[in-house]
């Protein structure tokens, strides 16, 4: 009986001790998912704009609405829930960190909660931030951070229809965290130019 | 490193340009050096601060943010500039300057600056940009004499059409303005940037501003670097007066003005347009998408490497997967899409499953945001990047992590919360044989 409870045992560990490098090795499955589900998921998350009574608003949200769900938000203003992106707060924030020469930045609440998201911002403001990366307080987010210098070439028609569409967004409260001000060196591996030549003879390469 | 780089090479900037005005002996310099001196520094902090993600550390107008751009940010170190009132060929005035930075240029991505800058930091800066041009330490402007101006009327707006038919604005505006039968709308500057011919019924994006003066001095001294002459020689005050009447009377409402109905209109017009000119659409959209951000190799100040434009070979690390160079996207048929089929290309964009059938990760490369586009807007993508000139850029496989290293990987992201950051390398991972 002893024995029995003891192989018993033995097996459940081994099992455990599987599934957990099993867990290890295919979370988040990446690559069991069909790819059509990660299009179809960040599509239906992006609230629909047929509540909005008014057909002028309407149209022109709709047109935001294709622009935000085409040109990704949602990738880096995303915000983590247990497991894995919470589309359900749909461009509230706080999922992506990025770490740049200028400092350390996280993905900022799109919604428009009048605390901690845009509400708090002019169109214009916003816009700005779209056509120039300026912030309010004048800082440039880098490019790094936030590739702004994309939807800069947006014309100023189609990035007021976006903000007209985060109006419409659900407004969630959630703080995200300023900027730290910061050094490239302080990130390890980043523009690791030694590691860059040796492995992959970057810059050997000549441009004509 | 970017960022020693970075300071070493904004000092040595600044050192040079305090050197210039040293030397320069220009009569109002010399009254008084250490006041142009100081302010040059104190400009150079604010331009430090604010300017360098377009313009670049040195003033060249190659910041990270500069090869993604139309038009691209200015080169100081040029002394060059479009919204003058001066002579052409002159340099601009203090004001000119001034008025640039202060309201911005309209339909770039250079903001106004007033409101956020104190009205001594505007001055400061631009008198660091003025610093990197030795032009402004050896000419003085050269303002041109305003005559007055002519209030628009029915008739000279009229009057303003033949003159437009006559200097043949049509040739780069169209006939209506918005490049209808023109013969090109499509440019390039003289630092060899792609630049578009202006939409006259947009007013919102005329650089210098749509007042009529704005207009007419655009007309009265040209538009240093780019296509657009002076028109001084060849038509009298009244004409250029009566013409930038006739511009302004060819605005439209923006859609934040405009009714229900003229919204639906005006948002129809575009598809329809987009569909009929799928490669300007696509253009448009892989500008937008940003696909030149990491399907292009940078050196190690973020500049885009000169004529690597989509020719990928940027090296990405993303923990804890591996290494992956981005794929050249020219037209080149050996190690471009040249030999991809269009389907092969969409399925790419769309599920992320390459020619060769590899499955991509969900990110950094959005191919599930790019499978909500419609089916005209991928085609359009297609288009464009079939037209884009090949450049011979062998890219190398991508190195997943081995099995040991992935797994270590997998449990410091899934068990101790690490969330590694995705590292870009500079320099191009590929091949080059250039353009072909």
């Amino acid at each position: 009986m002893k024995r029995l409870l003891k192989r018993a045992a033995i097996v459940v560990l081994v099992l455990a001790a599987c599934g957990f490098l099993a867990f290890l090795y295919f979370i988040p499955p990446f690559f069991i998912t069909p790819p059509e589900q990660f299009g179809k998921d960040m599509g239906e998350a992006a609230p629909s704009v047929a509540d909005i009574r008014d057909a002028r608003e309407r149209a022109i949200a709709e047109r935001g609405r294709y622009l935000v769900v085409t040109h990704g938000c949602e990738g880096c203003h995303a915000t983590n829930g247990s497991q894995g992106p919470d589309l359900t707060k749909y461009l509230a924030g706080g999922g992506l960190k990025a770490q740049t020469a200028n400092g350390t930045y996280v993905s900022r609440n799109l919604t428009p909660d009048k605390d901690t998201g845009l509400a708090r911002r002019t169109d214009e403001e916003v816009k700005r931030v779209l056509r120039s990366g300026t912030f309010p307080d004048g800082h440039v987010v880098p490019m790094t951070a936030m590739p702004w210098a994309s939807f800069s070439n947006w014309t100023e028609e189609d990035r007021y229809a976006v903000v007209v569409y985060l109006r419409h967004l659900k407004p969630v409260r959630h703080q995200t965290p300023e900027p730290v001000p910061g050094n490239a060196l302080t990130i390890p591996g980043a523009f690791d130019q030694d590691y860059a030549a040796k492995d992959y003879g970057v810059g050997a390469a000549t441009v004509k | 490193m970017l960022h020693v780089r970075y300071r070493s090479l904004a000092g040595i900037a600044a050192g040079a340009a305090l050197v210039g005005i040293a030397l320069a002996s220009g009569a109002h310099l010399a009254a008084q050096p250490a006041d142009v001196a100081s302010q040059t520094a104190r400009g150079k902090t604010v331009y430090d601060a604010h300017c360098v993600e377009c313009h670049g550390a040195n003033g060249k107008g190659d910041g990270p943010a500069a090869a993604l751009l139309t038009p691209r940010p200015r080169d100081f170190t040029s002394g060059k500039y479009k919204i003058r009132s001066t002579e052409t060929g002159s340099i601009p005035t203090d004001d000119d300057l001034i008025r640039s930075v202060s309201q911005g240029l309209y339909g770039s991505a250079m903001p106004g600056w007033k409101g956020i800058l104190s009205e001594s930091d505007i001055r400061d800066v631009v008198a660091y940009a003025k610093s990197l041009s030795a032009r402004f330490g050896s000419e003085t402007p050269k303002t041109v004499a305003l005559g007055p101006p002519i209030e628009t009327s029915p008739e000279g707006v009229v009057r303003g059409q033949r003159v437009y038919e006559k200097l043949q604005c049509a040739a780069c505006h169209g006939i209506d303005g918005r490049g209808t039968k023109a013969i090109a709308t499509e440019f390039w500057d003289d630092w060899k940037q792609p630049l578009h011919a202006t939409d006259l019924t947009e007013p919102w994006t005329f650089h210098g501003g749509a007042a009529p003066r704005d207009v007419y001095l655009r007309f009265r001294t040209g538009m240093a670097g780019t296509p657009m002459p002076s028109f001084v020689d060849v038509a009298s005050d009244a004409d250029m007066w009566d013409l930038a009447n006739y511009v302004v009377s060819l605005g439209r409402k923006p859609i934040w003005s405009m009714d229900g109905p003229d919204v639906a209109a005006l948002l129809a017009r575009q598809d329809a347009e987009a569909k009929a000119n799928p490669v300007k659409r696509g253009a448009s959209l892989v500008d937008t998408l940003g696909c030149a951000l990491c399907h292009s190799p940078y050196d190690a100040q973020q500049r885009m490497l000169p004529g690597m434009r989509l020719a990928g070979g940027l090296l990405l690390r993303i923990a804890p997967f591996g290494d992956f160079p981005t794929g050249n996207l020219t037209s080149d048929k050996e190690t471009g899409l040249g030999n991809w089929t269009d389907d092969e290309i969409k399925r790419t964009i769309t599920r992320g499953i390459l020619k060769d059938g590899t499955r991509l990760l969900p990110y950094p490369m959005d191919w599930a945001s790019f499978s909500n586009l419609t089916p005209d807007d991928l085609n359009a993508i297609v288009a464009y990047l079939r037209s884009v000139p090949p450049v011979s850029n062998k890219v190398p496989p991508p190195r997943w992590a081995s099995f040991p290293v992935y797994m270590w990987g997998k449990f410091k992201f899934l068990i101790l919360g690490d969330d590694p950051p995705i590292v870009f390398f500079p320099g191009n991972t590929g091949t080059t044989g250039g353009r072909r």
